[in-house]
């Protein structure tokens, strides 16, 4: 027996160092897959006329590239009786993938997608400017960290910061992978399924909160907490008796350190305090989840250093109560909470609009419950054979204890899917994999995976790029948007139609932006909101600038706010005011300065 | 007793260096790859060294993570005490490496 061994471990040290066809094969149709998607996506012309996003225009390499790799990869995952293939292929199948996922956008355009990120952009340059940070300007200025950081890497560096914005997407996802490689590696030593939640994490990411954003950054340093505290910091609870305060009493005294080195459980404390720090200076959000995440592990006596969850309330507190407290002094965070004012704002307003939007926010609905279907069978079939980790169905379902808390403008349904994503993904693993730990899948569970990967992917791609119609952006545009801020005087207002409008990039702190949609809250007939406009543009001492570029108009029609001719009619109307004139116009936009 | 290793000059010295290239300024795509070796990379590498671990794929999630850590609290600390400059910030975290790199070397002549 022991020579069988010898000879088989003699036999891979051999084979160790050589390639093996699979291996070569897979590589070379993850470059394939690669160079379909990119080329194909690079075909699509801007501005997207469908309403279901890019999905509805990209041509069909694009998918057989995203097919191809699937394939790729579920045969590089299968492996032999070994295990899957080289750790460098199934990285490059990784790094294909989240390029040809997050990088589509970048290859169809070289404009960043999404206002947002024009914003957050607009704020490392006020912050620049100014030196200084004033909590009275807005949110952004009272957890100002993550722009500092920016402020600093872009001036320190040279970069254009729009490159920087546009491939964000893919930076910030490399960076969670990385953190979830770790992460994964606690919970589990069985190799595909390492890589496997991975891909599905990647595959289930419809969010689309990878942008240059804090909440981005936020997650990375969430996923490197939680890495810590299942890694270095865990506890081994001991066996659970009863809820007697004796049993209690004698469980919690009975937990013993994962790692038994002092030193570097000391050293994992030292940067998971300067990680919860950095996070509560950085978003809002975040460093909530990972109070909870915190708590909910030390109550089910997975944590060893019990104090960490005060202490990290101790610490947001203290950022809540001093440098946030000027924004939260107008903002009480609890005044939306509840259940069906959560359920309102997160679901039944988003499901209105267009029949293609409409279809586009049913997908991600779908993709999320599938799933979290996925999770709850790999769940049951888990504890069936007594392998359920609690850790994992803790991570995964403690986020949602957030949802009623906080409206967070409509998102925390989006929030909470990516904070249990990690955890869903590995729960789902359970299922997808064979039971037996480390089995070989048969060829009829490759298959079944290949399916289930592109069928993710294409859910992923709609639910993703959905919004392409309004939140890709034209030449035109930009150059309206620049055309605007050159000529607008100091203390102008500039007056959007609708949100999704690349703007505030520069002179962030110069203007008054304001959007139609807000001034008109919703009722954007010309009778009623064209005075109203018109008014609030006169009534500014330095005058206003009305922009109405085609994806602001867009933005509105797609989501069932206005037609196309109420806003025709409205710009009509507005155009023809006293003090009006059509000061920048091209295919995309036209500006009209308002005098006082 | 030993001395001080030769990783830990490397390092040492490589933060310095790179502190006054990118103070002085290179072309765009140099001065970019400077400038994140200078801020990020260098400190998060004298950083990690300064903990006990030895797992290699934490060690190298902990350089980054220490080193957009400690460049993002340097940061906003400056701009909290309207001191803030990019140069400010390179200084401060080549001196930090510099910092970290004395420490390691300490413990180095001390095992």
């Amino acid at each position: 027996m022991s020579r069988v061994i010898t000879g088989r471990l003699d036999a891979t040290i051999r084979t160790m160092g050589r390639w093996k066809p699979r291996e070569v094969w897979c590589a070379v149709a993850g470059a394939v897959s690669l160079a379909l998607a990119v080329g194909a996506a690079s075909t699509v012309a801007v501005p997207v006329s469908s309403d279901l996003g890019l999905v509805a225009v990209l041509p069909y390499p694009f998918w057989i590239g995203v097919l191809l790799l699937n394939i790729a990869f579920i045969v590089a995952l299968r492996g032999d009786a070994a295990g899957p293939a080289r750790r460098l292929v199934m990285l490059w199948l990784i790094v294909a993938l989240v390029l040809v996922l997050f990088g589509t956008a970048a290859f169809v355009t070289d404009v960043p997608r999404g206002e947002v990120a024009f914003r957050h952009l607009g704020v490392a340059d006020a912050l620049t400017n100014s030196q200084g940070i004033n909590p009275r300007i807005d949110a952004y200025f009272n957890w100002p960290a993550f722009f500092a950081l920016l402020a600093t890497v872009l001036q320190a560096t040279g970069l254009d910061p729009i490159a920087v914005a546009l491939w964000a997407p893919v930076l910030n996802m490399g960076l969670w992978l990385a953190a979830l490689g770790v992460l994964v590696r606690y919970l589990t030593s069985d190799p595909r399924r390492r890589w496997l939640v991975l891909w599905i994490f990647c595959l289930g990411n419809w969010q689309d909160q990878d942008y240059l954003s804090p909440q981005a950054f936020g997650f990375f340093l969430y996923l490197v907490v939680v890495a810590l505290i299942i890694g270095p910091l865990a506890a081994r609870p001991s066996e659970f008796r009863g809820f007697r305060r004796a049993d209690l009493a004698a469980w919690w005294r009975g937990r013993t350190p994962a790692d038994p080195r002092p030193a570097h459980r000391v050293s994992a404390l030292a940067v998971t305090l300067l990680l919860v720090t950095v996070i509560c200076a950085s978003h809002q959000l975040t460093p909530f989840m990972v109070l909870i995440a915190l708590t909910a592990l030390t109550l089910t006596g997975r944590l060893w250093p019990s104090r960490l969850p005060l202490i990290t309330a101790v610490i947001l507190g203290l950022w809540l109560a001093f440098p946030a407290s000027t924004f939260l002094a107008g903002h009480p965070p609890l005044l939306d909470a509840g259940i069906p004012a959560a359920l309102e704002a997160n679901v039944v307003d988003r499901l209105s609009g267009s029949a293609g939007h409409v279809i586009v926010v049913q997908v991600r609905i779908v993709l999320t419950l599938v799933l979290w279907a996925l999770a709850v069978a790999g769940a049951v079939r888990d504890w069936r054979s007594g392998r359920l980790d609690l850790r994992v169905v803790l991570l995964a379902v403690t986020p949602l204890l957030l949802f009623p808390v906080q409206l967070y403008g409509g998102e925390m349904l989006i929030r909470v899917s990516l904070f249990a994503l990690p955890f869903i993904a590995f729960q789902a693993c359970s299922v997808l994999l064979p039971t037996g730990g480390s089995t070989r899948p048969s060829f009829r569970a490759a298959g079944v995976l290949v399916l289930t990967g592109f069928l993710l992917a294409v859910l992923t791609v709609t639910g993703r790029f959905g919004n392409a119609q309004y939140d890709v952006f034209t030449d035109g545009e930009i150059a309206a948007v620049a055309a605007v801020q050159r000529f607008a005087p100091p203390g102008s207002a500039i007056i959007s139609a609708a949100h999704p409008t690349p703007w505030r990039s520069e002179a962030y702190l110069e203007h008054r932006y304001r959007t139609i949609d807000d001034l008109c809250r919703n009722d954007l007939a010309t009778a009623t909101c064209g005075p109203l406009v018109y008014d609030y543009a006169r009534r500014n001492p330095a005058g206003a600038v009305v922009l109405l570029t085609r994806s602001s108009k867009a933005s509105l029609v797609l989501q069932g706010a206005s037609s196309a001719g109420g806003l025709a009619e409205l710009e009509a109307w507005l155009s023809s005011q006293d003090g009006v004139e059509l000061a920048f116009g091209n295919a995309d936009a036209r500006a009209y300065r308002v005098t006082p | 007793m030993s001395g001080v290793s030769r990783p830990t000059v490397a390092l040492g010295l490589a933060a310095v260096a790179l502190s006054l290239v990118t103070l002085v300024g290179l072309p765009t795509p140099l001065q970019a790859a400077a400038a994140i070796a200078v801020l990020i990379l260098l400190p998060g590498q004298a950083l990690t060294r300064l903990t006990p671990v030895t797992d290699p794929t934490l060690g190298a999630l902990l350089v980054l993570v220490l080193g957009l850590g400690a460049l993002t609290a340097v940061s906003t600390a400056m701009f909290y005490l309207a001191v803030w400059s990019w140069q400010a910030c390179v200084v401060t975290m080549g001196v930090t490496t510099v910092l970290a790199c004395v420490a390691r070397g300490r413990k180095e002549v001390a095992s």
